[in-house]
C-alpha cells in the first residue's frame, strides 16, 4: 500500500455495500465502524472482508471509553483485537471521551474535564491499549455541548499534551473543531494551529445541526461551508493528511457522498496549487 | 456532588451519568453557561439524546412491534426498558436483548402477548443474521453414507437455527409490517401454538413454520438423538411404519432447506 493511495475515503456503511463491490476504485479507502463488525458473522463480516480485498480500511471504534474511572473492558480489547487481526487495518482509532462507567455503556461521547487527573489517568490507559494491540492508537476530538467547571486547560492544549505523553496520534475532525469552538466560543483555528503536525493521522469531516444556541454533532446532513473553509486550513496546517466523510443518518446515494467527497478533493487540490505557488 | 473529592475525574463521570440516567441533577453545578445557552439546555442535548439514540436502536430492531404499536406506544414501552435496562454491551447490537422479557414480566406491557411473541420472533432474526458461518451440508453426502452408518447417525444444527412456539401469527404478521400504518398491524392468534424454525443458510435468513411431527423430531435433533431415535420420535405421530421414511424426508428437506451443519456416525467414523 502507498501512502499516495491513501487520501480521500468514505465511511463504510451498509447501505452502500453492493455499489462500493461493484465499482471498486472511486475512493482510496474506508473507515469501518469497529463495533458493527464485532460479531460472529453473517452479512458484516461478509461484506467487510468482501471490500477489504479491493480497499485499506481503519477501523473506527465508539467503545473503547478511554476516558472512563471504569478498569479497561478486556473483552472489548479482546474482540477489537481479533477484529485488527482479520482486517489488518492501516490504523486503529476511536474517542476522546468517556462512554460510561459502573460497567454500563451510554452510547455517546462524554467530554472529559481537560484537567492534570485527567490526562495521566487517560495518558496511562493509551499506553496499556497501545502495548495490548501492538500499534499506536489514534484519538479523535469530540464534538461537546457543556464545559466542565473544573476545567484547567483548553481542549488543544490537552490533546497535544496526550499525543507527547502517551505517543499517540490525533483523528482531527474538523466538523467538531468548528462544533465545539461554536458551542464553548473559542477560536477553531487556533485549536487546529496547536496540533502537532507529526501526531495528525486523519480528518474526519461531517455535518452537523444548528439548534440556533448551539450546535449538535449529527452527522445526518452535508457539510456545512464554514466547516469547508476550516479544512482548508486544516490541509495548509497538515498537508498528505487522509481524509473521509462520515454519514450515519440520512444516509444519501453513494453518489452523493462521492460527489462531496469531491468537494474535499478540490480544496485540498487548490490549497495544493496555493502552497506551490 | 459532595464530598472531599467533589470536581475530581470521578466525581465527575459520576454525576454525569446519574444526569443521564435523571437519577440526579447535581451535574448541573459542575458545568458552566455559555453566552448563548443555559447549562440545562445543553446538558438536555446529552440527557435527551441518550434516550433517542437508543430508541432509534430500538425501532431499528423491532420494526415489527413498531407497527403493531405506533410510534406513542413504542416509545412508552422503548423507554420503560431503556430506564430498567441500562446497556451493559460495547456495542448496541446488542441492546434490545431482553425486551421480549422485560415486556413479558412489567405491567402494562404483559397484557399484550402478542407484542412479546413479535419481539421475541424480531430478536430471534437478529440473532440468526450476525450468527457464525458454518457451510450446510448437502444432501448427496448423505446418501453416500454405508446403511450400517444410520444405526448410530446424528446431526448438529446450523449455529444460526432457532426453534420458537408462537400462540399467535407473528412470522405472518411481521411481512406485512411494512403495508400499514405504524399502530395497525393486526396479529390473529393462532388456532395452536406453533413452532418456527427460523435459520440463515447463507447472507439471507429465513423462516418457516414445522409440523408437530417435525418440530418434535428437529429438537430430538438438536438434542444430539440419533437417526433411529428421530424414527422413534416421528412414530408417536405417524405409526411404526410411516416412520423412517417420514423422517427420511424430513430429515432431507432440512439438509436441503440448508438447516444441517454436520453429522457424525461411530460407522462412518471407523
Amino acid at each position: 500500500m502507498c501512502a499516495a493511495a491513501v487520501d480521500f475515503g468514505l465511511g463504510l456503511r451498509p447501505e452502500h455495500y453492493e455499489e462500493i463491490a461493484a465499482s471498486p476504485g472511486r475512493v482510496s479507502w474506508f473507515e469501518a465502524l469497529s463495533e458493527n463488525y464485532m460479531v460472529p458473522g453473517g452479512s458484516p463480516l461478509h461484506w467487510l472482508d468482501r471490500i477489504r480485498r479491493d480497499y485499506p480500511i481503519a477501523l473506527h471504534g465508539v467503545s473503547l471509553s478511554i476516558g472512563s474511572i471504569d478498569p479497561l473492558d478486556e473483552r472489548y480489547l479482546d474482540d477489537l483485537k481479533a477484529l485488527a487481526d482479520r482486517v489488518e487495518p492501516m490504523w486503529i482509532s476511536d474517542h476522546l471521551c468517556f462512554t460510561g462507567l459502573r460497567g454500563l455503556n451510554v452510547h455517546d461521547l462524554l467530554p472529559l474535564p481537560y484537567t492534570e487527573e485527567a490526562l495521566d489517568h487517560v495518558a496511562e490507559r493509551v499506553k496499556r491499549v497501545q502495548d495490548r494491540l501492538g500499534r499506536r492508537l489514534v484519538l479523535e476530538n469530540v464534538s461537546s455541548y457543556v464545559t466542565y467547571a473544573a476545567s484547567e486547560l483548553s481542549e488543544w492544549e490537552f490533546i497535544a499534551e496526550l499525543g507527547r505523553r502517551a505517543d499517540c496520534d490525533i483523528l482531527l475532525d474538523i466538523n467538531n473543531v468548528y462544533v465545539s469552538a461554536s458551542n464553548h466560543e473559542f477560536d477553531a483555528q487556533a485549536f487546529l494551529r496547536a496540533m502537532p503536525r507529526e501526531r495528525v493521522r486523519q480528518f474526519h469531516l461531517a455535518g452537523h445541526t444548528h439548534k440556533g444556541s448551539h450546535i449538535i454533532d449529527t452527522h445526518d446532513h452535508p457539510i456545512v461551508p464554514d466547516v469547508w473553509t476550516l479544512y482548508a486550513e486544516a490541509v495548509r496546517l497538515f498537508p498528505g493528511v487522509p481524509t473521509m466523510i462520515e454519514r450515519d443518518a440520512d444516509i444519501p446515494p453513494y453518489e452523493e457522498l462521492l460527489a462531496e467527497l469531491d468537494v474535499a478533493r478540490g480544496i485540498a487540490a487548490s490549497v495544493a496549487r496555493e502552497v506551490a505557488a | 456532588m459532595s464530598g472531599t473529592n467533589t470536581g475530581s475525574l470521578g466525581d465527575l463521570q459520576r454525576a454525569f451519568q446519574d444526569y443521564l440516567f435523571r437519577s440526579s441533577d447535581a451535574f448541573q453545578a459542575a458545568v458552566r453557561d455559555t453566552k448563548k445557552a443555559d447549562r440545562v439546555t445543553l446538558l438536555d442535548v446529552y440527557r435527551d439524546g441518550y434516550a433517542l439514540r437508543l430508541i432509534e436502536v430500538l425501532t431499528n430492531d423491532y420494526p415489527g412491534l413498531m407497527a403493531m404499536a405506533g410510534p406513542a406506544d413504542f416509545d412508552h414501552v422503548a423507554r420503560a426498558y431503556i430506564a430498567a435496562h441500562p446497556s451493559r454491551h460495547p456495542s448496541v447490537r446488542w441492546f434490545g436483548r431482553d425486551l421480549a422479557d422485560f415486556m413479558a414480566r412489567t405491567a402494562p406491557y404483559d397484557k399484550a402477548p402478542a407484542a412479546v411473541e413479535m419481539v421475541r420472533f424480531e430478536w430471534t432474526l437478529g440473532e440468526t443474521f450476525d450468527a457464525a458461518d458454518v457451510a450446510p451440508i448437502a444432501a448427496d453426502v448423505l446418501l453416500a453414507l454405508p446403511p450400517d452408518a444410520w444405526e448410530t447417525l446424528t446431526f448438529t444444527a446450523l449455529p444460526s437455527l432457532h426453534r420458537r412456539t408462537f400462540a399467535f401469527e407473528v412470522a405472518q404478521a411481521w411481512q406485512r409490517r411494512d403495508e400499514v400504518e405504524p399502530g395497525n398491524l393486526e396479529v390473529d392468534r393462532a388456532d395452536e401454538p406453533v413452532t418456527w424454525a427460523i435459520w440463515r443458510p447463507e447472507r439471507v435468513s429465513s423462516f418457516r413454520s414445522l409440523d408437530t411431527d417435525e418440530a418434535a423430531m428437529l429438537e430430538a435433533l438438536v438434542a444430539g438423538r440419533s437417526f433411529p431415535e428421530l424414527c422413534e420420535t416421528v412414530a408417536a405421530f405417524t405409526g411404526d411404519d410411516q416412520a423412517p421414511a417420514r423422517a427420511a424426508w424430513l430429515l432431507r428437506t432440512w439438509v436441503e432447506g440448508g438447516m444441517i451443519a454436520g453429522f457424525s456416525s461411530r460407522a462412518a467414523a471407523g
